[in-house]
C-alpha cells in the first residue's frame, strides 16, 4: 500500500496549546494532590513517615512523570504512533496474559491478580491495555465508510474489545474490564458503523446484565448459569439493597450472609454519608470526620473513594468544581475530535473521551449509588501511578490530535 | 492497512450526539450530587454525627441530707476507681499482633482471631502488672474484655471499684508502669452515722440506666445511684441535681479521639430534715436495755407543729452497705430476715393493733356522743373482772372492783371501756377514729408508709357486729402505725388539733447563685377533733395519773423504787397498751405500746414507743419512753446551741 507523504502543516496563526484541556488537567491534578494529602495525612502514624514516603508526595512524582510522558506523547504525530497500534495492542494482551500467571502477576495482598511487581512500584497492565486498545481500535476503524458497513468489520471490532475484556475479567477486575465495551461502542458509533448493529449489541449487553442481576438476586445457587465471584455478587446485592439468603440456610448461615452483606454495604454507605454530610460548603480541607476517623475504609479512601473525601471536605461546591473540570476536559476532547484532521484522530479523541468519561461516571456514580461498586479509579484524582500515567498519556494523545489537527 | 480519509466534515452529527449524551450524563451526576449533598445533606450529616459522637451522662454530686440543726446525715465521699482505657493499649496490641503474626500465613478470619488473642494478652498483662503494683489480686475475664472492647472501646473498663486507699497510694507511686490504667474519682454516698435514722433517710441503689424524662439521649451513663426508699427516694429529684452531658468523638473502631463537655452537672439540693440527730441517737440508745435484737419503733413528735424530732425503727440497717456489693448470704440471713426485717420501717410501715392506747379514742367517742359527760365521770362502775357479752366473756386485766373514769383509764379497765364504747355505738367510735385520720396515710415523703386498718363508717357497719365493736373498744381488730399513734397523742396534748407529721423542713439549693430559692415545707394542721377541750384536759389528767399514781400502769417506769420520779423537770402523761396478736384464734404474740406527752403543764413532745413481743406496755415500753424524756431534758438543759460534734 502506498502512503501519502505527510503534509507540512502551517501553524503560525493557530494556537499550539489547547488551553481548556490543559487547565482542566492541571486543575484536576491540583485537586488530586490536595485531597490525597488530606486522605493519607489523616491516617494514624502519618506524621511519623518521612514526607517522601507519604502518598501525596508519591502522587506528585507520578504527576510529574505523567506530565513528561504526556508531553512526549504530544510530540510525535498520532498517525505515526498509530502504525504501532497493532504491535502495542498485542504487547498489552501479552501482559494481560502474563499478569494472570502467579509468578509474574502480583496480588498486592488483595484477592485479585492485577499487578506486575517492578520493584519500587507496581504496574497494572489493564490500565495500559485500555489505552493501547483505543489506539488499535482507532487504527482498525479508520477506513472508508463502505467498509464500515460490513458486518465482518463490526464483529472483528467487537472481538478486539472482547479479548482484553475477558482477560481483565479473569484477573478478576470487573470494573476495569467493563471499560472496554462502552469505549468500543462509542468509537464504532463515531466511525459510522450502522446503528442497527450497535443497538443490537447494546441490547445483548443489557440482556446479559439483566440475566446477571436475576441470577444473583433470585436464582438458587445451583441453577446460576453465570458464576460470579462472591464479592461481586455481594456488590450487586448492595447496589440493589437486597441481601440474598438461601431459603434453606441455617441460622448461622443466615447470620454469616447478613454480616457479609453488611460488610459489603459498609463502604458504600460510608461513602454516601461522606458525600452527603459535606453539604454545600463542606467541612473544610483535612476537616472531614468520615475520613479522619476511619469510617471511610483507609485502604480505599485515597484511591477509589477519593471523591468521598473531596465531597465531604469541600461540599457541593467542591464536587461541582471537580465535575466542571472533568466537563472541561471531556468537552475539549469532543471539540478536538470534531476538529481532527482525519477519522483516525477523531476516533482516537472520542475513544479517549469515552475512556475518561466511563471512569468518571462509574466512580462518581458509585458514590451516589447510581452504579454498583466497582474498583475503578477517578482519573487524576485517585492515588495510583499507573492510572495517573495512563490518564496523562491519554491526555497527551488527545492533545496530539489537536496539535496535528486540520489547519485549513 | 488503509489510511483514513484526509478530510472529515467539521461538525459530525454523531459527535453532536456524543456531546449531548455527555452533557446529559454529567447533568445526571450533578443532579445526583445536588440531591445527596443539598437535599439530603442534613440527613447524612446527622448520620455522620450519630456514628462519631457518643454522649455520656455525668451524674451530678448528690445533695446532702441534714438534720434540723445542720448535722450531716448523708453526704458524699470521693471513691477511687481504677479503670482501663482499652483503646490506649492500641500500639501494644499492634506490636504483639505483628510479633505473633511473623512468619505465618493467615486468612482474614485467622488474622482476626490472632488480633483478638493479642488484645487480650496485652490487656491481661496490664491487669497483672496493676495487680502487682497495688498488691491486690485482680483478674480480667476474657469474655468481659472482648465484649467491652467490641462494644464500648471508648469507655473505660472498671478494674477495681471503690479502691482502698493503700491501693490508690501504691498505684499513684508507680502509675508509670501500667499503661492505659487511670484513676477516676467518683462521688459516693456516705452516711456518717451509719444506721442512725437509716429508715427515714433510706438508701440508694445503683441504676446506670437512670434518666429524666426530658433528658437528651445518651449512650452511656457513669455510675448513677437512685434513691430506693426514704427521703433519698422521696426527694430523689432534688437531691440528684441535673446530670451533665459530655460527648466523645469516636473513630471507626470506636476508639476515643476527643471529648467535649456540653453541659456540666448541677449539684443536687440539700434536704434539711426536722429530725434532731442527737435526740434520734438518744432514742436508739433508749432501746439498748432491751437487747440487740429488740424489734420496735419510737417516734418523737413536736405536738404543736408536727415536726418529727426523732423516728427510729429497730433493728436498723446501715445504708452504707448498699454502696457496695451485699452478699447473698448477708441478705438472706439478716437484711431479709422475716423476723427481724431491718429494712422495714416499723414506725411507718408497721401496722399494729393499738390495744389499750385506743381507749383514748373510745373515751372521746363516748364523751362526744354524750354517753360520758361531766356528770358521770365520777360515777363508779362495778367491774366483776370481765365483761359479759352474750355468751362471750372478755377478761379484764384490771382487778375486779369499782371504777370511775380516771381509775378505769389508769388501770386500763377493759370492762369500763367496753361498756361505754358499746353504749356510744359503732358509728361514734369509727367517726372519732377517722377524725384522727386512722386508716389513712400521714403523707410522709418516704415511700414507706402503710395506712393501717381502720374502716370507714360504711365498711364498719357492714363488717362489724357487737362482738367486733367490743374488741375495737379496747384496740383489737384495728391497726395503726406508731407514727399515727404519735399524731393521735399529739392531738390530745395540743388541745384537739390533728397535725400532719413533717419530716422535711426545707430543700436548699447547693449554690445560692443559681437563682433558685429554698423550698420550705410549712407545718400543716390536718383537722380538728371538735371535742370539748375540757374533756381533753380530763384525758390528759387521766394520762398523767397513769405515770404518777402508784396504781398507774406506767408508774413503775417513771419512778424509782423509793417513789422519787426519774424525771427531774418533766411531768409526763401516758397510756400503756398491750395488744394481742392472734393467729387462728390463739394469741401468738404481744404488741406493747406506750404513748405519752410531756411536759404535762404545757405539752411540747409526744413520745410513742412500740415494741414487738414485749412483756407489757408499762413494763417494756414505758421505761424506754422515760429514757427518751430524760434525753430530752438533758438536751433542753444544754443551753449551748447544738454543735457539729455529731457530724464526724
Amino acid at each position: 500500500m502506498n502512503r501519502p507523504e505527510l503534509q507540512p502543516v502551517v501553524r503560525l496563526r493557530e494556537p499550539r496549546v489547547h488551553w481548556p484541556l490543559l487547565i482542566g488537567v492541571l486543575g484536576l491534578m491540583v485537586m488530586g494532590g490536595l485531597f490525597i494529602a488530606s486522605a493519607v495525612l489523616a491516617r494514624p502514624g502519618a506524621d511519623q513517615l518521612p514526607f517522601h514516603r507519604t502518598g501525596w508526595f508519591r502522587q506528585i512524582i507520578w504527576y510529574a512523570l505523567g506530565l513528561g510522558v504526556g508531553t512526549v506523547a504530544v510530540w510525535k504525530d498520532y498517525r505515526v504512533l498509530a502504525r504501532w497500534a497493532t504491535v502495542l495492542y498485542g504487547l498489552s494482551l501479552l501482559l494481560l496474559v502474563a499478569v494472570l500467571i502467579p509468578g509474574i502477576g502480583s496480588t498486592q495482598g488483595w484477592g485479585a491478580r492485577r499487578w506486575i511487581d517492578l520493584g519500587p512500584f507496581q504496574f497494572q497492565p489493564s490500565e495500559l491495555a485500555k489505552l493501547t486498545f483505543i489506539l488499535a481500535m482507532a487504527d482498525f476503524l479508520s477506513r472508508p465508510k463502505p467498509e464500515l458497513q460490513r458486518p465482518a468489520i463490526f464483529w472483528r471490532g467487537l472481538a478486539m474489545a472482547l479479548v482484553p475484556f475477558l482477560l481483565v475479567l479473569k484477573e478478576p477486575d470487573l470494573g476495569s474490564s467493563l471499560v472496554f465495551l462502552p469505549v468500543a461502542l462509542v468509537m464504532m458509533f463515531v466511525a459510522g458503523v450502522p446503528t442497527r448493529y450497535l443497538t443490537r449489541w447494546v441490547g445483548a449487553v443489557a440482556a446479559v446484565g439483566l440475566i446477571l442481576v436475576v441470577d444473583v438476586l433470585w436464582l438458587p445457587a445451583e441453577w446460576q448459569p453465570i458464576k460470579l465471584e462472591p464479592y461481586q455478587k455481594r456488590r450487586l446485592m448492595v447496589y440493589f439493597g437486597r441481601p440474598v439468603i438461601p431459603r434453606d440456610a441455617t441460622e448461622q448461615e443466615r447470620i454469616a450472609a447478613l454480616r457479609a452483606y453488611r460488610d459489603a454495604a459498609y463502604s458504600v454507605n460510608q461513602a454516601l454519608i461522606s458525600v452527603g454530610s459535606g453539604g454545600l460548603w463542606g467541612k473544610g480541607w483535612r476537616q472531614g470526620t468520615q475520613n479522619a476517623l476511619g469510617y471511610l475504609p483507609r485502604g480505599v479512601a485515597h484511591n477509589d473513594f477519593i471523591f468521598s473525601v473531596i465531597a465531604e471536605e469541600s461540599g457541593f461546591v467542591g464536587s461541582m468544581i471537580v465535575l466542571a473540570l472533568y466537563a472541561t476536559v471531556l468537552f475539549s476532547g469532543l471539540h478536538i475530535a470534531a476538529g481532527a484532521r482525519d477519522l483516525l484522530g477523531r476516533l482516537l479523541a472520542t475513544g479517549i473521551v469515552a475512556f475518561l468519561f466511563v471512569h468518571v461516571f462509574i466512580n462518581i456514580g458509585m458514590h451516589l449509588r447510581l452504579v454498583p461498586v466497582t474498583g475503578i479509579p477517578l482519573p487524576l484524582l485517585s492515588y495510583g501511578g499507573t492510572s495517573v500515567l495512563v490518564t496523562l498519556l491519554a491526555a497527551g494523545l488527545l492533545h496530539n490530535v489537536y496539535t496535528h489537527r486540520r489547519t485549513d | 492497512m488503509m489510511e483514513g480519509f484526509e478530510h472529515v466534515p467539521r461538525v459530525d452529527a454523531r459527535i453532536r450526539v456524543l456531546r449531548w449524551a455527555l452533557g446529559i450524563a454529567l447533568g445526571i451526576l450533578a443532579t445526583g450530587l445536588w440531591y445527596v449533598q443539598i437535599v439530603s445533606g442534613e440527613r447524612y450529616a446527622s448520620r455522620a454525627r450519630q456514628q462519631t459522637y457518643r454522649t455520656v451522662r455525668v451524674p451530678a454530686v448528690r445533695g446532702r441530707i441534714l438534720d434540723r440543726h445542720g448535722v450531716v446525715l448523708a453526704d458524699n465521699r470521693p471513691s477511687f476507681q481504677l479503670v482501663l482505657y482499652v483503646e490506649e493499649l492500641r500500639p501494644l496490641y499492634d506490636e504483639v499482633y505483628s510479633r505473633l503474626r511473623r512468619g505465618r500465613r493467615l486468612d482474614a478470619a485467622g488474622r482476626e482471631v490472632l488480633r483478638r488473642q493479642a488484645r487480650y494478652w496485652v490487656a491481661s498483662n496490664v491487669v497483672q502488672e496493676l495487680s502487682r503494683v497495688i498488691e491486690m489480686p485482680l483478674s480480667l475475664d476474657e469474655r468481659t474484655f472482648h465484649r467491652h472492647h467490641n462494644q464500648w472501646p471508648y469507655r473505660p473498663l472498671p478494674l477495681l471499684e471503690d479502691a482502698p486507699r493503700e491501693a490508690v497510694a501504691r498505684f499513684l507511686e508507680q502509675a508509670a508502669f501500667v499503661p492505659g490504667v487511670d484513676l477516676e474519682v467518683l462521688p459516693l454516698r456516705r452516711y456518717p452515722h451509719g444506721s442512725l435514722a437509716a429508715h427515714a433517710l433510706g438508701y440508694l441503689t445503683r441504676d446506670d440506666q437512670a434518666r429524666d424524662p426530658d433528658e437528651e439521649a445518651f449512650n452511656y451513663s457513669l455510675p448513677t445511684y437512685q434513691g430506693a426508699v426514704g427521703v433519698e427516694r422521696g426527694f430523689d429529684e432534688a437531691l440528684r441535681g441535673r446530670p451533665g452531658l459530655k460527648s466523645i468523638v469516636v473513630n471507626s473502631l470506636c476508639y476515643r479521639e476527643a471529648e467535649t463537655v456540653w453541659r456540666s452537672a448541677t449539684p443536687g439540693d440539700h434536704v434539711y430534715l426536722t429530725l434532731d440527730a442527737r435526740l434520734q441517737a438518744a432514742v436508739v440508745r433508749a432501746f439498748e436495755p432491751l437487747g440487740p435484737y429488740a424489734r420496735g419503733a419510737a417516734v418523737v413528735l413536736d405536738v404543736e407543729n408536727g415536726d418529727i424530732l426523732a423516728m427510729a425503727s429497730l433493728p436498723a440497717f446501715d445504708p452504707n452497705e448498699f454502696m457496695g456489693p451485699i452478699s447473698a448470704e448477708r441478705w438472706e440471713s439478716w437484711m431479709n430476715n422475716p423476723l427481724f426485717r431491718p429494712m422495714f420501717n416499723r414506725a411507718t410501715q408497721g401496722a399494729y393493733p393499738p390495744g389499750s392506747i385506743f381507749k383514748i379514742v373510745t373515751a372521746l367517742a363516748a364523751y362526744d356522743s354524750g354517753v360520758l359527760h361531766p356528770g358521770n365521770l365520777d360515777a363508779e362502775l362495778d367491774n366483776p373482772g370481765y365483761y359479759q357479752l352474750g355468751r362471750r366473756r372478755i377478761d379484764d386485766t384490771a382487778p375486779p372492783g369499782r371504777y370511775d373514769f380516771q381509775r378505769a383509764f389508769r388501770r386500763s379497765s377493759n370492762t369500763y371501756f367496753i361498756h361505754y364504747g358499746l353504749e356510744a355505738g359503732l358509728e361514734a367510735i369509727v367517726r372519732m377514729g377517722r377524725r384522727f385520720f386512722l386508716g389513712e396515710r400521714t403523707g410522709l415523703p418516704t415511700w414507706q408508709e402503710t395506712k393501717g386498718y381502720f374502716p370507714t363508717v360504711e365498711d364498719a357497719r357492714r363488717r362489724w357486729g357487737r362482738g367486733n365493736l367490743a374488741n375495737v373498744c379496747i384496740g383489737q381488730e384495728i391497726t395503726m402505725t406508731p407514727l399515727q399513734a404519735a399524731v393521735l397523742t399529739a392531738a390530745i396534748a395540743n388541745g384537739g388539733r390533728v397535725v400532719r407529721p413533717r419530716l422535711v423542713e426545707r430543700v436548699e439549693p447547693a449554690e445560692t447563685n443559681l437563682g433558685r430559692r429554698t423550698r420550705w415545707f410549712p407545718s400543716e394542721t390536718r383537722g380538728e377533733l371538735g371535742v370539748d377541750r375540757e374533756f381533753l384536759r380530763v384525758i390528759r389528767e387521766a394520762m398523767l395519773s397513769d405515770t404518777e399514781d402508784p396504781e398507774g400502769t406506767a408508774y413503775r417506769a417513771f419512778h424509782q423504787r423509793d417513789g422519787t420520779p426519774r424525771l427531774k423537770r418533766f411531768r409526763v402523761g401516758g397510756k400503756t397498751g398491750t395488744a394481742q396478736v392472734e393467729r387462728r384464734g390463739r394469741v401468738v404474740d404481744h404488741i406493747t405500746w406506750f404513748v405519752s406527752f410531756g411536759p404535762a403543764e404545757q405539752p411540747r413532745y409526744a413520745v410513742v414507743v412500740m415494741v414487738e413481743s414485749g412483756a407489757s406496755g408499762g413494763g417494756t415500753c414505758a421505761p424506754v419512753a422515760c429514757r427518751i424524756y430524760q434525753a430530752i431534758e438533758q438536751l433542753e438543759a444544754d443551753a449551748t446551741p447544738p454543735t457539729l460534734a455529731m457530724s464526724r
